[in-house]
């Protein structure tokens, strides 16, 4: 509905112009993203809100970061200490305890202290699913150009959650215009990438079998260089894509739906101009996601 | 009493009133035999009149003798009977439409004082033939665009038919067309209102003080009335302008016994688009168009008996297709309305009108790629019988009494989906069933010559019927813990309504009069809105046993005056408005929660308050006329789950509003108008803070509390020039010589309009971008605000044979 009012608008628009609003200064926000998956090490980023429209410079990452947070990770039995690492610029608190990894069926807790702020929230790992097939479908305007078809089945047991990515680990085989144009050679996705509609609730196909077709996703805020123009939104012949299939929970299904709505409608007359679902409680806001990972591998031919 | 008893005693009581005599009939157009409604009926020498009702009728006590009996009508010569009364007398009259027209404004007065002397407040005629000069957005004149120059009511928005009266919500206004309520009056997002101006007749406005025989909403009442059709000769009319064309054609079935009209109405973007797409086009087959057709039919079964059929038919349909998306959908949307009704005389005191009416509204948004297909469909229909009874018990008292039934039958909304054989959905389709009854009696009371009242009662009911079943959902996982089925017929709710509603007018020295209103409205239906304008999307849902009906109460008081021989019309109102059990949906929800849900628990209720005053001033008559209006006011709204249940501006508080609206005739052919509206700009909730997610990789917005901020101002400056063709062709006689006018069977105008003369871009919505990699530093965000209508010239040719 938003898109088709879009277009509309666009048919008929006069102009667009843009406009400086003066805001006051709000107070920094602490934001938690945490994460548990099956068969990884827990992570938890801690960073802080800026003012909606204060200048963004290569700095940045010195100043969002929070540092020296106590963090308790709670598997249901064990107490796990996490530790601040630094990668690539990028802090982030984890433990390199192999019984800390994810597991499935676990449900998981954090606490957080820092700035005598305290923060919780917890997690489960569901059940991971296993899909029946995959397959590269082509489109049918274009021979080289298509979709990932998948076939599932959904347990006969309402209330499971999913959340598809999917990541080309494949090189670019020419170069795109600029700034694009020496990325050849270079692997496609850095990273599994969900495209937008990627999670969902089962109460229209609880227990059925059937197919789908994924779009390819794009990777968040940031064009690649086929985001553009024909390619965008395709896999293409010849791409080897990881695939990277997850359960999940409700609220991190309600979560992911607020947050990639909020991201298509940036805030317009169409989008609920409303604060996400965060699931985590106290002196802070974020999510703790928690992800029952299967992967599997699918060459486009 | 049961009301068959009543209608006997009431029948009995007016035989046996024989100190004074009835003088009653229909008041029709002499040319066309429409009947003329609020026509005046007046008897200067006992110092009393009437006006006719909606159907034309009047009915009137005065003494037995002669006495001379004018009857008038704006825009039509006067006419003066001397009657001798010694029984009840019924008189038909017909009036002729003056060579000379008195330049009466838009805003039409029944009489020249009724502003000052009728007890009610807030209620305007508007007037269709004048509307048609006034400048109109893309040349289609707009009954709702033209309601919303008036003060009390706002706009909802950029070329939107969408209002709200007095801080009151957009499902708050009961739109009547021929007694059938319409639930979404607007074509294409809302720029245009589902009612083709050339077969109406009629439109009033209440906004405040809703006498009792209105009932169902809290805020306002507009009560259209489609035109019944040529009596005498076959006539038809039409026009063709920049964006839609429609044609109307009425006449007799049998002179002065039965008429038709029929009306058709379409736009053609489509259509004038589709030869500059290419066969190869991706696009090919995407486009937009909206039509509607009205017929009305008419019978004159006997003096005493007559019976009106109406319908209405719309749908604005919209189709993309995007061959290289692989994905395509269409909207169909829109109402069907018909009514039958009857009219019937019991006597020269007793008028009824029995109804029986069918509306209905839907919307679906259907589409698909590849295999997969989906459905998303709501809408609301309801079957509707009344009897509304008048009595003329005497000049003192004017008695109005009847009940009410509607049977409702909502679908909030239902999903199907399919990809390949496997069908997901197909047990989803809800529906709600409501029974919604009325009984009221009002009495319009002349208690002296200064002290006029107006009281009523209305007494409402509503029950939320099975089958139904009723989730109880999970909040931590969404599952269902547990289910309850009613079966069919098996009442779930109950809810009682009594709504008391007093209006009263005092009569001051030199032309003015001060007038109060107190009203106390219960509403049983409800509009979920997810956007922040009116869409179709909007979802009407009943009251039940979660949702409990809206109740509002209005009190206001006013002055009015009137100047120079009634040329001039002022007046002041303020008014106070509380309004309870108001619903929201709750932050994040989605249309796709409704399905194995019940809608009501996605929503949020709470509390709402608006106040405000309106001046106005108008000249009414003279080749220069128009109207200023203006309205402070301010509307807050209150929900529980919303800002932890702070005060915040409802989305329409507009604090002040003003608007101008003036003609010209320069001459008998050429009238030019103008409009200037100026309004405080849209409240609105904007983002103060954003973090960015690793995770996502993704700039997330952290938004204001509710409606915190403002856009910038609303204002622009609409033209119009209408010029007709000479109605008249001289012929010269070839035996006396003589040259004489004849009256053209064919005539034209040329109407050219121009909305948002100096192109001022004013705000529909803003948007954050946020754009670039903030690893990088390259990160950007921006506000754009989006402006709908620059400078919009527009020329339409409207013709009539």
């Amino acid at each position: 509905m938003r898109k088709l009012v879009y277009i509309l608008i666009l048919f008929i628009s006069g102009c667009t112009k843009s406009i400086d609003f003066q805001l006051p200064e709000v107070e920094q926000i602490i934001v938690v993203e945490a994460t548990v998956e099956n068969g990884l090490p827990p992570r938890v980023v801690l960073t802080s809100s800026q003012g909606y429209f204060d200048p963004i410079d290569s700095n940045i990452l010195n100043e969002i970061f929070i540092h020296d947070a106590e963090i308790t990770l709670n598997d249901g039995i064990n107490n796990f200490t996490l530790q601040e690492i630094e990668f690539n610029g990028i802090y982030l608190y984890t433990s390199l305890d192999f019984s800390a990894m994810g597991q499935l069926g676990k449900t998981y807790s954090i606490n957080i202290d820092v700035n005598d702020k305290n923060i919780q929230a917890s997690a489960k790992i569901p059940q991971s699913l296993i899909l029946d097939s995959l397959w590269f479908e082509k489109y049918e305007a274009y021979d080289s150009l298509g979709f990932i078809g998948t076939k599932f089945t959904d347990p006969d047991t309402l209330g499971n959650c999913y959340r598809w990515f999917a990541q080309r680990i494949n090189t670019y085989k020419y170069n795109y215009p600029p700034p694009f144009d020496n990325v050849k050679g270079t692997i496609k996705d850095i990273r599994p990438l969900a495209p937008i509609g990627s999670s969902t609730d089962d109460k229209l196909f609880n227990g059925l079998s059937f197919e789908f077709a994924f779009p390819r996703g794009e990777d968040g805020n940031f064009e690649g260089p086929d985001d553009e123009g024909i390619e965008e939104g395709f896999f293409k012949t010849g791409d080897t894509i990881l695939i990277k299939s997850t359960t999940t929970t409700y609220p991190v299904y309600l979560y992911v739906r607020a947050m990639e709505n909020a991201a298509v409608s940036n805030g317009g007359i169409f989008g609920s101009s409303g604060n996400l679902p965060y699931n985590v409680q106290g002196d802070g806001i974020g999510i703790f996601y928690g992800y029952g990972v299967s992967y599997d591998t699918l060459i486009c031919e | 009493m049961s009301i068959k008893s009543s209608i006997l005693y009431l029948l009995i009581s007016s035989i046996s009133f024989s100190q004074e005599h009835i003088l009653s009939g229909y008041i029709k157009d002499g040319n066309t035999g429409e009947a003329l409604i609020g026509a005046s009926v007046f008897i200067e020498s006992e110092s009393k009149g009437t006006s006719t009702n909606v159907y034309g009728f009047y009915s009137i006590n005065l003494k037995s003798g002669n006495c001379d009996v004018k009857f008038s009508y704006i825009g039509y010569k006067d006419i003066i009977k001397t009657i001798k009364l010694e029984n009840h007398k019924r008189l038909n009259v017909e009036l002729i439409e003056s060579e000379d027209l008195l330049e009466e404004m838009i805003v039409n007065s029944k009489q020249s004082d009724e502003n000052t002397t009728s007890t009610q407040m807030g209620k305007v005629e508007l007037s269709m033939d004048k509307i048609k000069t006034i400048p109109a957005f893309m040349g289609e004149v707009d009954i709702l665009k033209t309601i919303q120059f008036l003060p009390g009511v706002s706009s909802g928005g950029e070329g939107n038919t969408g209002f709200y009266v007095r801080g009151g919500g957009p499902d708050q206004n009961l739109i009547l067309l021929d007694e059938a309520t319409v639930y979404n009056a607007s074509h294409l997002f809302g720029f245009f209102s589902v009612f083709n101006a050339d077969a109406i007749k009629n439109v009033s406005l209440i906004k405040g003080g809703m006498p009792s025989n209105y009932g169902g909403r809290l805020s306002s009442v507009l009560d259209i009335t489609m035109k019944d059709g040529n009596y005498k000769s076959i006539q038809a009319d039409g026009g063709i302008g920049a964006i839609a064309s429609r044609l109307t054609l009425q006449g007799p079935i049998k002179e002065d016994t039965a008429s038709y009209i029929i009306s058709g109405r379409r736009t053609y973007i489509d259509v004038l688009t589709a030869p500059f797409v290419a066969d190869t086009s991706a696009f090919k087959g995407s486009g937009y168009f909206f039509y509607d057709l009205t017929a009305k039919l008419n019978w004159r079964l006997s003096d005493k008996d007559r019976l009106y059929l109406s319908s209405y038919f719309g749908r604005d349909v919209f189709t993309f297709n995007n061959e290289n998306l692989g994905f395509n959908f269409s909207v169909p949307w829109g109402n069907a309305t018909a009514s039958l009704r009857w009219n019937h005389l019991f006597n020269d005191k007793l008028f009824v009108n029995s109804s029986a009416v069918f509306t209905d509204y839907n919307f679906a948004f259907e589409g698909g790629s590849n295999d997969f297909n989906f459905r998303l469909s709501s809408g609301v229909r309801d079957y509707n019988i009344k009897q509304d009874y008048t009595y003329y018990h005497s000049s003192l008292h004017n008695v109005k009494f009847g009940w009410n039934y509607t049977l409702h039958r909502f679908i909030p909304s239902s999903l199907s989906a399919n990809s390949g054989d496997v069908s997901f959905g197909d047990e989803s389709v809800v529906k709600i069933f409501g029974n919604e009854y009325a009984i009221y009696l009002l009495d319009d009371w002349d208690v002296n010559e200064k002290l006029k009242v107006n009281l009523g009662f209305r007494l409402s009911m509503y029950q939320h019927m099975g089958p139904f079943t009723r989730y109880y959902k999970n909040p931590n996982n969404g599952t269902t813990d547990s289910t309850r089925t009613y079966s069919s017929f098996e009442t779930i709710k109950t809810y009682f309504g009594p709504e008391p509603r007093l209006s009263a007018r005092y009569l001051l020295a030199d032309n003015s009069s001060l007038k109060m209103g107190f009203s106390h409205n219960y509403q049983y239906i409800h509009l979920a809105s997810i956007s922040s304008v009116s869409l179709p999307t909007d979802l009407w849902f009943p009251s039940t046993e979660i949702v409990k009906p809206q109740v509002g109460t209005q009190y206001s008081i006013g002055y009015f005056k009137n100047f120079f021989d009634n040329k001039y019309e002022a007046s002041v109102e303020l008014y106070y408005k509380d309004l309870n059990n108001l619903i929201e949906y709750k932050e994040n929800s989605f249309p796709e929660d409704n399905f194995i849900n019940n809608v009501d628990n996605q929503l949020t209720f709470g509390n709402g308050y608006s106040y405000g005053a309106e001046f106005f001033i108008k000249k009414r008559l003279g080749d220069f006329n128009g109207w200023v209006g203006y309205t402070y006011s301010k509307t807050m709204r209150k929900f529980n789950e919303i800002d932890n249940g702070e005060w915040f501006p409802a989305k329409y508080d507009r604090r002040n509003d003003l608007s101008i609206v003036s003609q010209y005739q320069i001459n008998k052919r050429v009238n030019i108008g103008a409009v200037f509206v100026f309004a405080t700009g849209n409240s609105l909730s904007l983002p103060e803070s954003r973090w960015f997610s690793l995770e996502e990789n993704r700039i997330i917005t952290v938004w204001s509390k509710r409606n915190q901020y403002r856009l910038d101002p609303y204002h622009r400056l609409d033209i119009s020039v209408t010029v007709d063709s000479n109605p008249y062709r001289t012929i010269t006689n070839n035996e006396t010589n003589e040259t004489e006018k004849v009256k053209k069977k064919f005539t034209s105008s040329w109407n050219f309009s121009v909305y948002n003369l100096y192109n001022r871009a004013n705000p529909y919505f803003i948007f954050f971008d946020a754009s670039g990699d903030p690893l990088q530093g390259t990160a950007e965000f921006g506000a754009s605000q989006v402006s709908l209508f620059p400078i919009l010239p527009s020329i339409t040719w409207n013709f009539s044979f």
